[in-house]
């Protein structure tokens, strides 16, 4: 009865209207940024008295902002790979291992993720100081590295989980070493596992805020510390704009995922 | 069936890991127990941090502002996270899966684009002031920013998916038959809501409510940017400490604290809360 929509009857329409206010609320900051990105008030009036792109050209006429997105492409280009590599080795390692300690193993792997990412934050800033690692671009890597392998990690040995090794090893048995079984068997079997480690490394990395804003300099910051030192001055129209193009990335790569999770179930 | 002719592979396979153990021991274990370790050596040797922390009330303060928030947000979370779960597990699927892109689409929209909206939703003269004013609800704009009500509304927003997406795999996973002989053994439905539907649910709640606790309790982006320097919540001082005041001993005793109650609620998440793996 509870459970089936057509026989709430008036309850259907009280959880229908949450549902809705709360889609709504969900999705009016996002739709509100894209339009206030459009609009032609400095001051943030809306709606808007005008339309126009200026944002957009003073976005884009700024060496500061082009420079910050391509440092944070570079950086979560980098920390993708890594991140898909090392994951992928040790998704290997926890599924097919045959060690002691496996799961006390994997909960370590997963502990970034938990802790409060504030905690990384401050001590990977006091060890990069020694080391004088802050502001570099190997800095960066390693700190999003950090974060990221924990997803790479759940989604690769998800999907390595699902795959018979008695495959590989029949492969091995045809004739293949076990390094060709394991690349041109196992590897296409657990792509999708791949590719959506892949995307998640990278938008954790081109997202990320708290880890960036404690390793960036002044010579070399990420979009999001780009984002907030501007937020922390004033709230310009221009921040809506860099978001909105932001919103649209994030809108092409669940796409891209959705497509891919897609590619698999068919 | 086994095949008992699988070749034999060398190694345990541990090897593998290495490198990955490596970089988590170096960059990960090693600098967060250095931390640590500083909260009981600097400026010298003891537990004056500590003291200081438990002791003054400006501390005691950012400690309830936490503890406050992160309950508040919990809660109303929930609250808003159990109807809309319920719906989504029954309604249409055209409609379920529209709101479910809508979900999937505010997580992973960037985090400052999300506040920086709310900032300026929620500004003296933002949007949602006027509408109240011009609806003559209010004659004066409330205060919204600045304050523990934006870090609150700012804080529901982002934790409402992290509470939603798992009560909703729990919700899908109970059997319409318990409830249909609810109704067949006379249960109203406000009775089959409570003592049926709720109580199964339950695991579900705990363990979501848990998880944006935890979640909530670590936060520094939103409370920094919305709640403004006098409403300072743990996370913050713990930036602040290290970054302006350079008191590496303070910054590391707060940074411990919240490393116990986040790991304490997260065994107690392990030990009660886990469902079985499921990865498939």
């Amino acid at each position: 009865m509870l459970l089936d929509f057509h026989k709430l009857g008036a309850w259907k329409w009280l959880l229908s209207g949450i549902c809705a206010l709360m889609t709504l609320f969900l999705l009016m900051p996002i739709l509100f940024i894209i339009a206030l990105s459009f609009g032609d008030s400095r001051w943030l009036i809306f709606p808007p008295p005008g339309w126009t792109l200026k944002w957009y050209e003073e976005l884009f006429a700024d060496p500061r902002w082009i420079g910050a997105a391509l440092t944070s492409a570079k950086i979560a280009t980098i920390v993708m790979v890594l991140s898909v590599a090392l994951g992928l080795l040790v998704s290997l390692a926890l599924v097919r291992g045959k060690f002691r300690g496996r799961a006390v193993l994997r909960a370590f792997f997963l502990t970034p993720m938990v802790l409060p990412v504030i905690i990384v934050a401050v001590a990977l800033y006091a060890a990069f100081l020694r080391l004088g690692l802050n502001g570099t671009l190997v800095g960066f890597v390693i700190a999003h590295l950090i974060v990221a392998l924990p997803f790479s990690v759940i989604t690769i040995s998800g999907a390595l989980e699902t795959f018979d090794p008695a495959i590989e090893d029949a492969a091995i048995l045809c004739g293949a070493s076990p390094w060709e079984a394991r690349f041109r068997v196992t590897l296409p079997a657990i792509s999708h596992g791949l590719f959506s480690a892949a995307i998640f490394s990278f938008l954790i990395s081109w997202d990320e805020v708290v880890l960036a804003i404690f390793m960036a300099s002044p010579g070399l910051q990420t979009l999001p510390v780009k984002v907030w030192t501007t937020l922390r001055q004033d709230l310009t129209p221009v921040i809506a704009a860099a978001s909105t193009l932001l919103v649209v990335l994030t809108v092409l790569l669940m796409i891209v995922a959705a497509l891919i999770r897609k590619g698999k179930s068919r | 069936m086994s095949i008992t002719l699988a070749p034999k592979r060398r190694g345990s396979g541990l090897g593998l890991a290495m490198p990955a153990i490596l970089l988590l021991l170096a960059f990960f274990v090693v600098p967060v127990a250095l931390l640590l370790l500083r909260s009981v050596t600097e400026p010298e040797p003891g537990l004056h941090n500590y003291r200081t922390l438990i002791g003054s009330a400006t501390y005691a303060k950012v400690f309830f502002n936490t503890f406050f928030v992160a309950g508040v947000v919990t809660l109303v979370t929930v609250l808003v996270a159990f109807p809309v779960a319920w719906a989504l597990a029954i309604m249409p699927q055209r409609w379920a899966s529209v709101i479910f892109a809508v979900i999937l689409l505010s997580m992973w929209t960037n985090l400052l684009a999300r506040t920086y909206a709310w900032m300026v939703l929620l500004q003296q003269t933002g949007l949602i002031n006027r509408s109240l004013m011009a609806l003559g609800i209010i004659d004066q704009p409330l205060q919204l920013t600045n304050n523990l009500i934006g870090v609150t509304i700012g804080m529901v927003y982002i934790m409402l998916p992290f509470m939603i997406l798992p009560l909703l795999g729990v919700i899908r996973k109970i059997d319409p038959a318990i409830l249909q002989a609810a109704a067949l053994c006379g249960a109203s439905k406000g009775q089959a809501l409570f003592r049926v539907l709720l109580p199964l649910a339950a695991p579900g709640i705990a363990s979501g409510g848990l998880m944006v606790f935890v979640m909530s309790l670590g936060y520094f982006v939103t409370p920094a940017l919305l709640g403004g320097t006098a409403n300072m919540m743990l996370a913050e001082m713990i930036a602040q400490q290290v970054q302006s005041l350079v008191n590496w001993g303070m910054g590391g005793a707060a940074a411990f604290i919240l490393l116990i109650v986040t790991l304490g609620l997260y065994a107690v998440q392990l030990r009660f809360f886990e469902p079985k793996p499921e990865v498939r």
